[in-house]
């Protein structure tokens, strides 16, 4: 790892031997390579003229607070691109999960308590809430996994597949004892304080406790993505599922396991977003995988496959609730918000794309 | 006679980056006769048909097509001039049937916008007839044997009224009575006035069916003889006729005692058939052959990515099963494959992670952590010893050269401590410098007492590196020779055995 | 790595940059939270909102979309916190449980919420939680008035135009009922008082009671699947209850119920496409409600027969004057009492609870 200023230095130092033709084009590429990031700049510093409390700490921590949020989905779901793949049950997973942990958790003494025989919430129960939240998702991935593995099906029609699957077992349970739908409310202390628990305050927003547990995460996958077999394997199969294959790799184990483990971070997202939304409805989670999916996208995970980072996804994710954010505080409202990010996404999509048209 | 010539080729030179793959050939094909094109594996006959078809832009030479200069940029415009190839492997649309194929790109239609399926059937119907071809034009091209794909696409070059068709390997995958048909639809071509290029590696129907034998080598025109003045023999001699010079190392392994032991394999998705053999510790075993005529196919079952139906594998006596590549290495196999970019390196992968993917377990810590150190250690080791050039660990392997990337991989392999290497041309698409150091590899690890399979195209590198020689034909073993005292007219021979 | 931190510096940066800037004003920020941006009915408030703020000195507003996503509407609500916002106004996405009330409580601290529209939850617990709030007003409507006022009218119809209606003959109306959304207070209420009360109307007069069109259904309601209570959903269940309810089977479905006046026009439009609800046509009476724009070109055309009439003006008005009478220094607790109109109830048990009275409409 040469130090930043050297290889600065070192940079100086090629481009002033450079034609004249080349420097221009070392400027256009060096411009291009990194025109997100210099538009994400631009747009930092006009919402925080605009609005200067777009700087403030309190905004930092909502900022902090809304990254930790979206994360873990993104961060399972990045994994399934590293394949070349996709995941469109997230979402539906996420709400899956969500409504169970909702359930374990609701309070004992309010009326429409969905199953009377749960017992007490306490923190041995929430541990084997989480534990139950992550199984059901680990499933639902193996189930994707193994489709897309056994029977090279595309991760797209499996995973659509398995979120209208999930979608109706949502609806199921929703329906289950007479409750025809109502939102899982009155979630117990127990629950609301381990997860959204306020750790500190900046300013007079709270920074949750789950935003720890995000950070525990990620250093759990990246720790997974780099310095373990799995994770070597999954890039491996992602950049060349043949190579893989007679190079010793299994690649079928790898393929259902990435999934796996990416089912088991929606499960989390879930255990996560029952606390933030409060209470949970059948809609819970509808499209969240889109964020998740853009965010990998705009952090450098790209459909090539074989390529992707943590540091990338996070990035992505910052970048999206940055333009959430601020969008938020400029008031410009729903319409503006989605062709932004569109364009977001559509133009991260193209300069990745442009690295590799550009070698060949 | 000058107006009789429909296709010349002239001086026609192709540089690749380190090769010259085509030096001043030139090329003459009259009307109405067929013009055998010859040449070993690598002799240019591809890349000729290349230039001419504008796949590949030639450095240097002319084209003439009746006399006039031609510089086609795609074999679509090459079609459209009345040069039509009918190629080795099929480009068809195989999930639409055979008229669409024979339209493709040129449907006839009604008013400019709808296709005009009645007039398309009616044109198919006339040149099946006239090439007494018996096929339903409304057929999927997939559910139709190799052999009548080939013919519709030779029907699609005469629906061009194509003055000259190539042929490209056209018999490889046709039984006799096939071949019987199509002789007869050449014939009746070259009656038409067709000028015909044949290619192929099998003597006998060349010397049945060819006007003229034009014969390459090493990318230079030899020589262009009419086919009756051809002895078989002086077709061979011209082919493979060059001297060997010093391009191999010295031999200095002592093959030992038998370690692996091949019994009986027979392929369950492919032609393999009864294949048997011995290979000693410390021997190189060299597989010869003609293109399809399994040997990578002996490679890939002994490793298990091929499934066999039957056969067994024993090493030092000891059977070994080999389902899959995760329990051939553990038994010591390696293979490095054919297709060094469809199934061996990782492209967007780093030359660290290409190195150390087959031997992860080495660096395992605690069971789980696998330490960036030892990774690092044994990158810099192969990346030493095999004199990998390389700017960095870190460097991206698809921006190496082909000879540096074999290296990695192979690198790649010596991590897995392997007793047996099974090497598909190991030296495919390597400069000359690189393959001197992939010979003397091989050689090493052969003094180190490792048995190694090494299967090649080119004769001269099976000569020169090898013990024996295992020949094979049509999917089984057509004969076995010691590589000193054959010849490659001998290897020749029994790799035409069983086509 | 490298561009995190080139990132993360530049941010770093910025927010050096402007933690100079900032500063207090006079000026009061009202942030308005909408659960959606399409709804048809919370459009024509946000018109008249948007106007009364306009009215409204040294206010600043803006209007936030939170995509019928309860999480994303609540880290706009803290995102409009840390933005330094004065009051908050809220339409919340889940309706039905307090619990989302109470996060939005948490987050906003001392400052102000108006909750509006939709409920915040079931009846018991929002009545304890207004009472247990100092700083949260709700501004709504009785939520089962709307019900109530749809089924009465409904009832008194059919009484009036009995014969009609029943079209074979057999002395029962069949009825169909599409349901907005799921566990939405607003929607159980209407579902059940909307067919209630037209029973209790009809029993009265000794015709007998509405029967379900589809005995096999025993939710004895279609509800719509994305919760959106959109006309798309009634034109395709509509669409495909006709398929096996229709005249030629002699069971046609004599009466369409729906929960919004956007479901009823989907349901006229699958009517008119099989030559009902229209010039020359049977008249199959629909009811919704919100009395929408287009619900009301429909009344007028006759392809529609009833509404029941959200007063949008009245919502926002009640919004604004809320808004200055807190800015006046009013408590939330006080500031629906000052409001002087008759078309706004203060409820019975909270006085931070004000309802804006709903009406039948079936034309001008």
């Amino acid at each position: 790892m040469a130090n930043p200023v050297t290889k600065l230095r070192n940079t100086a130092e090629e481009f002033k031997i450079k034609s004249p033709k080349d420097k221009k084009r070392f400027i256009v590429d060096s411009i291009l390579n990194n025109a997100l990031y210099i538009l994400m700049l631009i747009f930092v510093i006009y919402t925080a003229i605009m609005k200067p409390n777009f700087l403030s700490l309190g905004s930092l921590a909502n900022l902090i607070t809304q990254v930790a949020a979206y994360l873990p989905m993104a961060l399972g779901i990045g994994g399934c691109i590293v394949l070349t793949g996709t995941d469109l049950s997230a979402g539906r997973v996420m709400g899956l999960t969500a409504a169970v942990s909702a359930v374990f958790m609701q309070k004992l003494d309010i009326p429409n308590r969905m199953f009377a025989a749960m017992p007490e919430p306490s923190v041995p129960w929430l541990l084997v809430t989480l534990l139950v939240v992550l199984a059901i998702g680990a499933l639902i991935g193996l189930v994707n996994g193994f489709f897309v593995a056994k029977f090279s099906l595309h991760p797209f029609i499996v995973t659509l597949s398995t979120q209208l699957i999930t979608y109706g077992i949502i609806l199921w349970f929703f329906n289950l004892n007479d409750n025809n739908g109502t939102p899982f409310g009155g979630l117990s202390d127990v629950y609301m304080d381990s997860v959204g628990g306020t750790m500190f305050r900046l300013d007079n927003i709270g920074v949750p406790v789950y935003v720890l547990y995000a950070v525990i995460l990620t250093a759990l996958m990246w720790f997974i993505w780099n310095k373990t077999t799995f994770g070597k394997n999954m890039f491996a199969v992602g950049s060349n599922a043949e190579a893989a294959k007679v190079s010793g790799v299994n690649v079928f184990w790898t393929t259902v396991l990435v999934h796996t483990l990416a089912g088991a971070c929606y499960g989390y997202a879930g255990f996560i977003e029952g606390v933030r939304s409060g209470s949970v409805q059948a809609g819970t989670g509808m499209n969240a995988e889109c964020d998740a999916i853009a965010a990998c996208v705009i952090g450098g995970v790209s459909f090539v496959g074989g390529t992707g980072k943590i540091s990338g996804i996070i990035l992505g994710v910052v970048i999206l609730r940055l333009i959430f954010v601020a969008l938020t505080m400029l008031g410009v409202g729903s319409s503006s918000l989605y062709i932004i990010k569109g364009a977001i996404i559509l133009c991260a999509c193209a300069l990745d794309m442009r690295k590799y048209l550009v070698k060949k | 006679m000058q107006q009789d010539i429909l296709l010349k080729m002239v001086d026609i030179s192709k540089t690749f980056p380190g090769v010259k793959a085509l030096d001043g050939v030139h090329l003459d094909v009259q009307k109405g006769t067929v013009h055998a094109l010859m040449g070993e594996n690598g002799a240019g006959k591809s890349t000729l048909m290349k230039c001419l078809f504008g796949i590949y832009s030639k450095d240097e030479g002319h084209i003439y097509l009746e006399g006039r200069e031609v510089n086609f940029k795609s074999s679509k415009e090459a079609l459209e001039n009345g040069v039509a190839m009918v190629h080795q492997e099929l480009n068809q649309a195989l999930k639409r049937n055979v008229m669409d194929n024979i339209w493709l790109g040129r449907y006839p239609t009604i008013a400019g916008i709808a296709v005009d399926e009645k007039k398309m059937y009616r044109d198919t119907m006339a040149v099946f007839k006239e090439l007494e071809i018996n096929v339903d034009p409304h057929r999927l091209m997939s559910t139709m044997p190799v052999s009548q794909r080939q013919m519709v696409e030779i029907a699609k070059a005469v629906s061009y009224n194509s003055k000259v068709i190539v042929f490209d390997e056209p018999t490889s995958s046709l039984t006799e009575e096939e071949v019987e048909h199509l002789f007869k639809i050449i014939n009746m071509l070259r009656d038409r006035g067709v000028g015909i290029i044949y290619i192929s590696h099998k003597m006998a129907e060349i010397k049945r069916i060819s006007d003229y034998i034009t014969i390459m080598r090493d990318g230079k025109w030899i020589a262009t003889e009419r086919a009756d003045d051809l002895e078989m023999k002086d077709i061979i001699r011209l082919m493979v006729g060059r001297e060997l010079t010093n391009q191999f190392p010295p031999k200095t392994n002592k093959p030992g005692e038998v370690y692996l032991k091949v019994e009986g394999i027979t392929g369950m998705y492919n032609q393999l058939k009864d294949v048997s053999f011995e290979a000693r510790r410390g021997e190189v075993l060299g597989l010869a052959g003609l293109d399809s005529s399994g040997r990578t196919e002996t490679l890939e079952s002994i490793f298990g990515v091929r499934t066999r139906k039957e056969g067994k594998i024993y090493l030092d006596g000891k059977e070994v099963r080999n389902r899959n590549a995760q329990e051939s290495i553990k038994n010591g196999f390696a293979l490095l494959t054919e297709e060094r970019r469809a199934t061996g390196i990782f492209a967007i992968l780093n030359i660290r992670d290409n190195t150390v993917i087959s031997s992860l377990k080495r660096h395992k810590k605690f069971g789980i952590y696998l330490s960036e150190k030892s990774q690092r250690e044994d990158t810099q080791r192969y990346i030493d010893a095999m004199h990998t050039k390389t700017p960095s660990q870190e460097t991206k392997i698809r921006a190496l050269s082909g000879g540096n990337q074999q290296k990695v991989i192979i690198g790649r392999w010596l991590l897995t401590e392997p007793e047996v290497l099974l090497l598909d041309e190991p030296t495919r698409g390597i400069d000359v410098g690189a393959k001197y150091e992939i010979y003397q590899l091989i050689l090493d690890l052969a003094n180190n007492g490792k048995t190694v399979l090494m299967v090649s195209s080119e004769m001269p590198e099976l000569l020169g590196v090898c013990d024996r020689i295992l020949v094979m034909s049509g999917g089984r073993v057509a004969g076995e020779v010691d590589a000193k005292n054959t010849t490659q007219e001998e290897i020749m021979t029994l790799a035409a055995k069983y086509v | 790595m490298k561009k995190l931190f080139a990132v993360l510096l530049a941010l770093a940066m910025v927010l050096g940059m402007a933690a100079c800037a900032g500063g207090g004003d006079d000026v009061t920020n009202v942030s308005v939270f909408w659960y959606d941006e399409s709804d048809v009915y919370l459009g024509s408030v946000r018109a008249a909102l948007n106007a009364e703020l306009d009215k409204l000195e040294n206010v600043e507003y803006d209007n936030q979309f939170a995509a019928n996503n309860q999480t994303t509407q609540l880290d706009q609500i803290t995102t409009a916190i840390a933005n330094g916002a004065d009051i908050l106004v809220v339409n919340v996405v889940t309706s039905g449980a307090v619990d989302i009330a109470q996060q939005v409580l948490d987050k906003a601290g001392d400052i102000p919420v108006i909750f509006f529209n939709r409920a915040i939850g079931a009846d018991d617990s929002e009545v304890s939680f207004l009472k247990d709030n100092e700083n949260v007003c709700f501004i709504g409507t009785d939520a089962p008035e709307a019900g109530h006022i749809q089924g009465k009218m409904i009832g008194e119809y059919l009484v009036a135009n009995f014969d009609t209606v029943d079209l074979n003959g057999d002395g029962k109306i069949s009825y169909a009922m599409m349901k907005g959304q799921e566990g939405n207070v607003e929607a159980e209420y209407r579902t059940q008082y909307g067919v209630e009360d037209a029973n209790a109307v009809l029993t009265e007069a000794g015709k007998s009671e509405l029967v379900y069109f589809d005995a096999s259904n025993t939710d004895k309601y279609q509800v719509d699947p994305d919760g959106a209570w959109s006309s798309k959903a009634g034109k395709e269940y509509m669409d495909t209850n006709l398929v096996s309810y229709n005249e030629a089977n002699d069971n046609m479905i004599e009466l369409v119920i729906c929960n919004n006046d956007g479901m009823a026009e989907g349901v006229v439009a699958a009517l008119q496409e099989k030559g009902y609800n229209k010039e020359g046509g049977h008249h199959i009476p629909v009811f919704g409600v919100d009395a929408t724009d287009n619900a009301k070109a429909l009344i007028a055309a006759g392809a529609m027969t009833g509404t029941v009439k959200q007063d949008a003006e009245g919502m926002a008005s009640a919004i604004a004057g809320t808004v200055n009478a807190i800015i006046g220094g009013s408590s939330c607790t006080a500031a629906p009492a000052t409001l002087k109109d008759d078309r706004f109830t203060i409820d019975s048990t909270n006085s931070n609870k004000l309802y804006v009275a709903y009406a039948a409409y079936t034309g001008e």
